[in-house]
């Protein structure tokens, strides 16, 4: 008998619990207006001096850059860090003797984080608007653009699994961390769009699962994806979720029989 | 219908009389990467590991029956924690069978999980942050207790444990003994038929160990809750335990009641007498002398061979006495003979 009851509850915890660290919320929210704000100067001034990249016009520019921003008030929670938080120091032991299934509860728990953050974006976009103008796509665009950003959520959440999951044979994961998400972050089309890198590398860097967590999303917002193609980049993504979270699964179901819990 | 009482009634009608707790020949064996020392060392177990077998767990068995009081107790690294994580079911086996109330627990934890309550005097399993009575509805959930039956056991609890006064509170602000409370009701809030307690009352003051011990001693003799306690300090099992668990080296050295063990250690007796003046180097035939200190001397004997009332006469008559007393071994002090000279059973001789 499997219920959803116990998940929708760790999520209700976790979003009560992000909620009392009130000042890390507000600073967020900060960081992501000065951010906003930092990056339209930027892109002014590099469009300034060059001509506009392939279809993308500098208002089309500053709408993907703020977009992504606001997209990473909810992407940039990790859900699964505790699984390397709880190795290291044997608290996953206490999720594991309950009657539950550990990695749901972790999903659950992210969902819960993700949905408070999700709540900075309104404050964040009504500050964002008194310095920047972004475009304002038709409904349907809207409605594939959240279709898409919810596929891309489920990646970014089964790739981090997959990096988090390593601590379950090396403890050790922070190396690891801070070379995906560099990589993360250059190659999900979370800070410039993919289709500014040239040639082959271009063409390499779309075959990547990260492109499936920023760019999709993005580029279906700011016209790039025509309509005709939307349903070609959905199921590219689709694919993605399958593949990360068919391994993820494959990870647990090894990390399970080799727990190896520190201390005593 | 209730699961606990599903899940207890399912296994009990299945094994009416199979103990509810039974271990054979199981062992469990750690494979680690052996350290290098410095920087180079680190390098070479990097690109070469060699690795190293750990015994942690060397063929135990053991059958516990329904209602029973366990201490399971052993030095450091003696096999307690590992044996308590494969009951669980946290931990595979690698050899050697493990059942708990019918159930395998490494190959249906969730099942086994519904069967067992964990309490670890050192990690909580409370949400940090928030009130303590959040961490209580997200255990409803997990367990899918009723309402009403969750209403109930709560209340039990906040009266039993005086949680009252602190059920709204977050957490980080309780104080040990209060958060100790507050996981002992978490752990018990689906009713388990298994309890195990791992130093449970660890860092707490003497009147909060009274009260968790009190309550763990009412749990087990009211509600017949198959308890399993891990610690070092031997006045809990001393006080609640009518059974002991003695594991070292991964084997179990000793499983018998309280009584045996210290009937075969507690063969020993001290004879503390105070002399009216000093006395250097006073002798008494059939004891031997432990140790001197002003007029106050120690002397051991072994009361399986020796008579205590012989003994006080040849004292008195060689010597000025002022005062005689006779004390009896603590189970403290057994266990730490046993740990430090190892366990021979009924074949020590004195």
């Amino acid at each position: 008998m499997t219920t959803f009851a116990p998940y929708i509850e760790y999520a209700r915890k976790a979003f009560a619990r992000e909620a009392t660290y009130r000042i890390e919320l507000i600073a967020e929210i900060g960081s992501v207006v000065l951010r906003v704000y930092l990056l339209r100067s930027l892109w002014t001034a590099l469009y300034a001096h060059n001509a506009a990249p392939t279809g993308l016009p500098l208002h089309s520019m500053i709408t993907y850059t703020t977009v992504a921003l606001l997209m990473s008030l909810v992407l940039e929670v990790d859900g699964t860090r505790v699984i390397r938080e709880k190795l290291r120091e044997g608290g996953i032991a206490v999720d594991l003797m309950k009657p539950i299934v550990v990695p749901f509860a972790y999903f659950s728990d992210g969902i819960g984080q993700t949905l408070l953050h999700a709540a900075a974006i309104v404050p964040s976009l009504l500050f964002a608007l008194l310095l920047v103008r972004i475009d304002v796509p038709s409904l349907p665009v809207l409605a594939i653009f959240c279709c898409s950003l919810a596929l891309g959520y489920g990646v970014n959440f089964f790739v981090n699994f997959l990096m988090n999951g390593v601590a379950f044979w090396t403890l050790e994961t922070f190396g690891l961390q801070l070379i995906v998400r560099w990589i993360s972050d250059l190659l999900s089309g979370q800070i410039l769009p993919l289709s500014f890198f040239p040639g082959w590398f271009g063409r390499a860097v779309f075959a990547l699962p990260f492109a499936a967590i920023y760019s999709t999303p993005l580029l279906v917002y700011v016209g790039i994806i025509p309509p005709a193609k939307w349903a070609a980049a959905l199921a590219v993504q689709a694919a993605w979720l399958a593949a990360t979270a068919g391994a993820s699964f494959l990870l647990w179901r090894a990390a399970s029989r080799r727990v190896v819990v520190q201390g005593g | 219908m209730p699961f606990a009482a599903r899940a207890a009634g399912a296994s009990a009608a299945k094994n009416a009389c199979v103990p509810l707790i039974v271990t054979r020949d199981l062992r469990k064996v750690f494979r680690n990467a052996k350290r290098f020392p410095g920087a180079l060392g680190a390098l070479r177990g990097l690109f070469s590991p060699v690795y190293e077998d750990r015994v942690a767990v060397a063929g135990l068995s053991m059958e516990i029956e329904r209602g029973e009081f366990i201490g399971y107790i052993g030095p450091n690294g003696a096999g307690k924690s590992t044996t308590i994580k494969m009951l669980t079911g946290i931990l595979v086996p690698s050899a050697g069978e493990v059942e708990v109330a019918g159930i395998v627990p490494h190959r249906k934890r969730r099942e086994n999980a519904r069967n067992i309550g964990v309490v670890f005097g050192q990690r909580t399993q409370l949400y940090w942050d928030l009130p303590l009575v959040d961490s209580f509805e997200l255990l409803r959930a997990i367990y899918g207790i009723p309402q009403d039956r969750y209403r109930r056991s709560l209340d039990a609890f906040i009266e039993l444990l005086e949680m009252g006064d602190f059920l709204r509170t977050p957490v980080r602000q309780l104080s040990l003994g209060q958060r100790m409370r507050g996981d002992f009701a978490a752990a018990m809030l689906h009713e388990p038929p298994i309890l195990y307690l791992d130093e449970p009352t660890i860092g707490l003051d003497v009147v909060a160990k009274e009260a968790i011990r009190t309550f763990v001693a009412r749990v087990n003799r009211e509600q017949g809750t198959t308890i399993i306690l891990t610690t070092h300090d031997l006045a809990d099992v001393e006080r609640l335990c009518r059974r002991i668990v003695l594991i070292d080296h991964g084997r179990a050295i000793f499983d018998g009641p309280i009584e045996r063990i210290k009937n075969e250690y507690g063969r020993e007796r001290t004879l503390v007498v105070r002399f009216t003046e000093t006395t250097s180097a006073p002798t008494i035939p059939g004891a031997r002398l432990e140790s001197v200190e002003g007029m106050t001397a120690r002397f051991v004997f072994d009361r399986a061979t020796q008579r205590v009332d012989r003994l006080v006469r040849e004292v008195s008559d060689r010597y000025s006495v002022e005062d005689i007393a006779i004390e009896e071994p603590e189970l403290e002090g057994i266990i730490r003979h046993i740990y430090t000279q190892g366990y021979a059973g009924e074949e020590r001789s004195a």
